[in-house]
């Protein structure tokens, strides 16, 4: 058990726990725009930068990153020091630059008054780098999508632009996506996302489309259920059973 | 667990105010798709409430990949933990009764979770055909 100081009170954390858990854990408001708790924390998006100081630093301090800087005893952690709120800023004029349609930077940036100096993009992208998808891919195991290239052009997507192999069309990506930027594309019978088209598993009942065929795959290999998981739709499945119930309840 | 969630189908006269009442309580805007329990009608004035059996080795739990959903210790209700979903809705095909819907919008599974101990559509419901029982 360590005690550290945020914000000019005291609070207890445990050892290996980061200062955006501690603090989250108290009530205190720290942005983020890249963290999520069922996910590896990388530090892309810079928005939970906190300035940090020690009794015995001599009154230096740096700016870390809350959600990957661990805890340590003494620690005495400031959200809202003039740097701090400088480096906030400098970050979501960037993004303002960057991806403006995107209505999760505008609402931030709406909240802590910024307009961007700078001149904006106008290719519409909306990706604003925080790498859910890609890690949301990678806890489930296929690896299909990874940070491509540099600088300006840096850009989510599978290997060489080509067919995403490894995908399974299982739409994570896009639903886990802050801004939408991800395509996705069901029809009926099929669904595209990365360039690939996959086809869908209908509900033997209804004809509803279930999951994709390579998603079905994924889960039986994986996921250890029977095979007969994926064949019918709620609804079908809850109309099905709802008859039994009634035969056993009478 | 001090008490049981419990239907009896033989009271249930279809009416449907569990649904409004659950769909009012959890759901947005009262949108009845977004109901954690549901009305079949099962033959000639009769009816089955199909809601979450909060199963011991649930399906829904074993399947997903980041321990988002969990047993709450005290109501025995297995909840949905919001911030650890990353929304691949395995949860969903993988319940073999069919008790867990997707929401597309904010891309996170609904399911029921005993409103806390004490759920709306016992509340609501005027024929006693929902109860928690000791």
């Amino acid at each position: 058990m360590t005690q550290i100081l945020i914000d000019n009170r005291k609070f207890n954390a445990e050892e290996g726990e980061t200062i955006l858990e501690v603090a989250r854990r108290n009530q205190i408001d720290i942005p983020t725009l890249c963290h999520h708790e069922a996910l590896e924390a990388v530090g892309a998006c810079r928005l939970c930068t906190v300035e940090i100081t020690g009794e015995d630093w001599n009154g230096s301090t740096k700016l870390v990153s809350a959600c990957l800087y661990p805890v340590e005893e003494g620690l005495i952690v400031q959200t809202r020091s003039e740097g701090v709120l400088r480096l906030r800023q400098t970050v979501l004029d960037l993004l303002m630059a960057r991806c403006p349609e995107s209505t999760v930077i505008r609402d931030l940036a709406t909240q802590h008054g910024q307009v961007t100096e700078y001149q904006q993009f106008t290719d519409g992208s909306k990706c604003i780098m925080c790498y859910l998808c890609v890690r949301a891919c990678a806890k489930l195991g296929c690896h299909a999508i990874s940070a491509v290239n540099r600088g300006t052009l840096k850009e989510v997507a599978p290997p060489f632009h080509e067919h995403a192999e490894s995908c399974v069309g299982c739409g994570t990506c896009a639903t886990i996506c802050p801004t939408g930027h991800i395509e996705m594309v069901d029809t009926a019978e099929t669904r595209t996302i990365w360039k690939r088209e996959f086809e869908f598993v209908t509900c033997k009942v209804c004809g509803e489309p279930l999951i994709t065929k390579a998603y079905r795959d994924y889960a039986l290999e994986n996921r250890r259920l029977p095979n007969d998981y994926y064949t019918v739709c709620s609804a079908c499945k809850k109309s099905e059973l709802s008859g039994h119930f009634a035969r056993l309840s009478l | 667990m001090e008490k049981t969630y419990t239907v009896i189908p033989k009271n249930c006269t279809g009416c449907r105010t569990c649904e409004l009442a659950c769909s009012m309580v959890k759901g947005v805007d009262g949108n009845l798709g977004h109901s954690r329990i549901n009305i079949y009608p099962t033959g000639p004035d009769r009816f089955m409430q199909m809601t979450c059996m909060q199963c011991i080795d649930a399906a829904c739990v074993s399947v997903c990949p980041t321990d988002a959903l969990m047993r709450n210790k005290e109501t025995d209700a297995v909840e949905v933990v919001e911030e650890r979903c990353i929304g691949c809705a395995l949860c969903e095909t993988a319940c073999p009764f069919g008790h867990i819907h997707f929401d597309e919008l904010k891309g996170i599974p609904l399911k029921c979770d005993l409103c806390g101990g004490e759920p709306t559509c016992v509340r609501f419901c005027p024929h006693r055909a929902l109860e928690m029982r000791r």
